[in-house]
């Protein structure tokens, strides 16, 4: 089987003037943490050959990051898309993505950004690996290809770790894996002139209405409101003695010190 | 607006837009100010496909359409006219005339390099006593054996200083009046190919505008595009193209000094608020984004009669005497929005106002281009 990776983006929406949201296609924007993950796999396969597939769910509208995508140098874009999946959370997202990537195997790697630049959750990468039963290496910032196998590194706590992972496998990457190239005018000619994006819609997914959309979210975004900061700045004067007394005063009467 | 273009159309424009905040935005005012050609930019921009934007994939082009040539120009020349500039007459007065009338052998030769960004194109009409009077132009290319001999002082050359492949309008017979006028391509290092001192301008001072001049140039007789004669039907077609092109850079700047006027008119107070709650200054911006949105649609309708092969000389025109127009009406009240500030090289809007005020004269002045519209207007009528 010849290398193939899939990878998973999103089109987020670039402005929300005044808190409000329009989905249309100048409004869209490729996810911005996802471009790296695209980037990985596209020098993935300089180095394997093989192919790489970029999957995306939502309304159609989504179709232009799809062909972006294409024009940098995917091989296949698919877009599950179809009513029924609106209003999911990112667990009804996972199930998705889950299924249409069960319908594009097989596979050696999916690759996933961090987060999104719009709900910012971070949650569908992890999700979904384990939603198809796939070893994870979360927030990876470096990697380097060998024959059978894949060694990537990522650091928590202050400490590098280096996983060899055999394939197949999931991984999140960090935006600092590698610089996304520039789309080539030629490539979006192609891409929009020539390739096609393929949907797949509910039927295709083998999945139930119980499981994706609103009804298969059991989390719901009740409200959403930009947080107020009230922080204050006081600068202490006086001798260094005298600041200190000052400081441990405070910060008694604040309860941060018994 | 977005129903308008294709996705194709948006997505162009958001990778432009991206490459070009990135690459051309911080060092805009810099190169202003150097008169510097940005050399490791325009690599940049020929390895993405910016030097071949209509040329077919087949010859190594980007394949684009017309619409896509004017926002590639729109958004370029929104962060740095003088590129804005290179970019659009390389592609439209120097690329397309060499496809349109060019043989499959000289396209083979002068295109697919140019495409690639490997030499840039120059076009070389406007000489002393020549320009809106192109019938005047007195360079000579006389016939000797199987050469030509090429003698020429072209003035005001855009891309000059860096041009390898030069369109010289000349006369193949000096008798026959606009009749005896020729293109013909002259190279970059051929013996008596001269490049002028580069001109020190008000604006677009980025692109390196030069005269040159061939003193008994030698090159052979393959080297005549189309027809002996045909030079002033060239001309007048690449010009169709390059107006629209010169629209979208006066488009560009417009909506550039527009945006940095807003940002201003947020941040800068008086009377204990930000400008922007002045009806004086709204009333600007305004007029400012009306006429932006107008000039817009012009260039797009006259680009999208282009992608249909349908005639649109008239609309070309219209759009780039509109355009450009309204891009010095538009740069000088964010100068005015600006107050002090604004006519000061310390804000961008100081350089959008230069800039803008070629777009009147260059690829035919205003007047000129009246003369072509009401002509056009009467014919139509009958």
């Amino acid at each position: 089987m010849t290398f193939h990776t899939i990878v998973c983006i999103k089109a987020v929406v670039a402005q929300a003037p005044r808190g409000r949201i329009v989905r249309s296609t100048a409004n869209n924007r490729f996810n911005p943490f996802d471009l790296p993950a695209l980037e990985t796999a596209l020098q993935l396969k300089a180095h394997y050959g093989g192919s790489v597939t970029v999957l995306s769910m939502g309304p159609p509208t989504g179709r232009v990051i799809l062909a972006e995508a294409l024009a940098m140098g995917a091989d296949r874009a698919v877009l599950a898309s179809d009513p029924a999946l609106a209003g999911a959370d990112t667990l009804a997202t996972s199930t998705t993505l889950a299924a249409a990537i069960r319908k594009l195997a097989p596979y050696h790697l999916v690759l996933y950004g961090t987060r999104t630049a719009d709900s910012d959750t971070g949650q569908v990468g992890p999700q979904t690996a384990v939603a198809l039963d796939l070893p994870l290496v979360t927030g990876v910032h470096a990697f380097r290809p060998a024959d059978n196998h894949l060694q990537v590194e990522r650091t928590m706590d202050h400490l590098v770790e280096s996983f060899e992972i055999d394939f197949p496998a999931a991984l999140t990457v960090r935006p600092d894996i590698c610089p996304p190239r520039d789309i080539e005018l030629a490539g979006l000619a192609q891409a929009f002139d020539d390739q096609a994006v393929e949907t797949l819609g509910l039927a295709d997914l083998d999945l139930t209405p119980e499981e994706i959309g609103e009804t298969g979210s059991p989390t719901r975004v009740v409200s959403l409101k930009p947080c107020k900061r009230e922080r204050q700045c006081q600068f202490l004067e006086g001798e260094p003695a005298a600041i200190t007394d000052q400081l441990i005063q405070q910060w008694t009467e604040k309860g941060l010190l018994d | 607006m977005d129903k308008l273009l294709a996705d194709k159309h948006i997505a162009v424009r958001r990778s432009v837009r991206t490459f070009c905040e990135r690459e051309l935005r911080p060092i805009a005012a810099e190169i202003d100010q150097e008169a510097r050609f940005p050399w490791d930019i325009v690599e940049k921009m020929a390895g993405l496909g910016y030097f071949g934007i209509q040329v077919p994939r087949t010859m190594d082009g980007a394949g684009l359409d017309a619409v896509s040539y004017a926002i590639i120009i729109e958004e370029i020349s929104r962060v740095c006219a003088a590129m804005g500039l290179c970019v659009t007459v390389h592609n439209s007065v120097a690329v397309y005339p060499l496809m349109a009338f060019g043989t499959d052998r000289q396209k083979e030769r002068w295109v697919r390099p140019m495409a690639r960004g490997e030499k840039i194109g120059a076009f070389c009409l406007t000489e002393p006593n020549a320009g809106s009077d192109a019938g005047a132009v007195s360079a000579t290319a006389i016939a000797d054996g199987d050469d030509y001999i090429l003698n020429a002082n072209k003035v005001f050359v855009t891309n000059g200083g860096v041009a390898d492949i030069c369109l010289i309008f000349a006369r193949t017979d000096p008798a026959a009046g606009r009749k005896g006028i020729s293109v013909v391509v002259a190279e970059r290092g051929l013996p008596g190919f001269v490049v002028g001192d580069l001109e020190n301008l008000c604006g677009m001072r980025a692109n390196p505008v030069s005269s040159i001049r061939l003193y008994d140039c030698r090159v052979p007789r393959d080297h005549l595009i189309g027809r002996a004669g045909q030079g002033l039907q060239i001309g007048m077609a690449a010009l169709d193209t390059g107006r629209m092109g010169i629209a979208a850079q006066a488009v560009g700047i417009a909506q550039g000094a527009l945006e940095e006027a807003v940002q201003y008119a947020r941040q800068r107070r008086t009377f204990g608020t930000p400008i922007e709650n002045h009806q004086a200054v709204q009333m600007m911006i305004a007029d400012m984004a009306t006429q932006i949105q107008a000039a817009r649609l012009m260039v797009y309708r006259a680009a999208e009669l282009k992608d249909k092969n349908a005639p649109f000389g008239q609309e070309s025109a219209m759009a780039k005497l509109f355009a450009s127009e309204i891009a010095c009406q538009v740069t000088d009240a964010a100068v005015q929005i600006h107050g002090g500030y604004g006519y000061s090289k310390a804000y961008a809007v100081e350089r959008f106002y230069r800039d803008a005020r070629v777009t009147r004269i260059y690829e035919g002045t205003s007047e000129v281009h009246k003369m072509v519209i009401a002509r056009s207007v009467l014919q139509s009528m009958g």
